[in-house]
C-alpha cells in the first residue's frame, strides 16, 4: 500500500471496532459493537465487504475458529488489525485533527 | 452467550445469501446470521427473528452485489463481453440446428398438408425450448468464467440482454412482422425478453449451487 492511504468512514468505524473487541472480533460482535456505539443499523454483508477491502489493503488479517453447534457447525472467522492497520488509523486521525484544528464549531475531537 | 434455537431461519433468504457470498466468507456469513437469528428468536420470538433475518439477508445481498463489481471488475466484464458475443453470434443456432435436422429428415418424413398447422406448432415449440436451453447454456458458461461472481455476471447479462432484445423485437413488431404474424409473435417475444434472461440467471444459480456443494463437501469433517 502507498502508506498515504486514509481510511474511509466505514472502514474507520470497522477497524476501531476490531481494536475494541481484540480477540473477540468476528462478524457478529463487530456488527453489534458498531450498532451499540453508533446507533446505526448495519448489515453483516456491509461488515464483511469492508473487512474484505481492509484485508486486501493489508490492514486486517483473519483466521477461522472452531465450528460451533449454535452456528449449525460453521466456523467463526476472527479478524485482527495488523501493524499497517494501526498506522492507517493513526494517519487518518492525524489528518482529521489537523483539519479540525481551529474550527470552533466542532469540539471535543482532540 | 448464544441460545441454540429449535427454529430454522427462512430457507429462501439463507439460500439467496449463499448465492452471493464469496467462497471465503460463505460459511462465516451463514454462521453469523444463524447465531444472531437464534439470539433474536430467544429475545423477541420467531416472527421478529424471521423478519430480522430477511432484512439482514436483503441488505447483505444488496451490499454484496454492490461491492462485487469493485472486487472483481475484470472477470465480470470479461464474462459479460464473452456472454454478449456468444449470444450475438449464437442466438440463431437453435433454430438453424432444429430446422437443419428437420431438413435432413424431410426426404423421409414430409408433413402432410392437412397436418401442417400441427407441424408448425411443434416446430415453433421446439425452437422456443431450444432458445431457452441456449440461454441456460450461456448462463452456465458466463458463470464458470466469472469465477466467484457467478450471480452478479449472469444477472447483469440477463438485465442487458432482456431490454436489448425487447428493443429489437419492438422495432420489428412495429414494422411488417406484427402485420404478418400478429399475436403469434407473443411467445417469441416473451421467450426472448423474459425467458432467455431468466434462463441465463438460472445457469448462474446452477453453477453457483454446484460450486457451493463442492466447497461444503471439502469443508465437512467427513469429506
Amino acid at each position: 500500500m502507498s502508506g498515504r492511504d486514509y481510511l474511509g468512514e466505514f472502514e474507520h468505524i470497522v477497524i476501531l471496532a476490531l481494536l475494541r473487541l481484540a480477540a473477540r472480533a468476528y462478524g457478529v460482535t463487530v456488527r453489534q459493537e458498531i450498532e451499540a456505539r453508533t446507533g446505526r443499523e448495519v448489515s453483516i454483508g456491509a461488515v464483511y465487504a469492508t473487512l474484505d477491502r481492509l484485508q486486501a489493503k493489508g490492514y486486517v488479517k483473519s483466521q477461522l475458529g472452531e465450528p460451533t453447534p449454535e452456528r449449525g457447525g460453521r466456523s467463526k472467522r476472527f479478524f485482527r488489525v495488523t501493524a499497517n492497520g494501526v498506522a492507517a488509523v493513526n494517519r487518518t486521525h492525524r489528518a482529521l485533527r489537523k483539519m479540525i484544528h481551529g474550527l470552533d464549531v466542532i469540539g471535543g475531537y482532540a | 452467550m448464544t441460545h441454540q434455537s429449535g427454529f430454522q431461519p427462512p430457507r429462501i433468504a439463507a439460500w439467496l445469501v449463499n448465492l452471493f457470498t464469496s467462497n471465503d466468507h460463505a460459511e462465516s456469513i451463514a454462521g453469523d446470521l444463524l447465531e444472531e437469528f437464534s439470539v433474536v428468536e430467544s429475545k423477541s420470538g420467531i416472527g421478529s427473528a424471521r423478519r430480522w433475518y430477511w432484512r439482514q439477508s436483503a441488505k447483505t445481498v444488496v451490499c454484496l452485489v454492490g461491492t462485487g463489481f469493485l472486487i472483481a471488475p475484470w472477470s465480470i466484464v470479461g464474462a459479460l463481453i464473452g456472454g454478449c458475443v456468444l449470444l450475438w453470434f449464437g442466438s440463431s443456432l437453435p433454430e438453424r440446428a432444429i430446422i437443419g435436422f428437420l431438413d435432413l429428415r424431410r426426404h423421409h418424413v414430409m408433413p402432410q398438408h392437412s397436418r401442417l398447422d400441427i407441424y408448425v406448432f411443434w416446430l415453433n415449440t421446439i425452437i422456443l425450448i431450444g432458445r431457452l436451453l441456449f440461454g441456460l447454456l450461456i448462463g452456465c458458461v458466463v458463470a464458470i468464467v466469472a469465477k466467484e461472481q457467478e450471480m452478479l455476471a449472469t444477472i447483469t447479462l440477463g438485465f442487458l440482454y432482456g431490454p436489448v432484445n425487447a428493443a429489437v423485437l419492438m422495432t420489428l413488431i412495429g414494422g411488417r412482422l406484427w402485420a404478418d404474424y400478429g399475436w403469434r409473435m407473443l411467445p417469441h417475444l416473451m421467450i426472448s425478453t423474459v425467458g432467455c434472461p431468466l434462463m441465463i440467471v438460472v445457469g448462474g444459480v446452477i453453477v453457483r449451487a454446484t460450486r457451493m456443494a463442492i466447497l461444503r463437501r471439502r469443508l465437512s469433517p467427513c469429506g
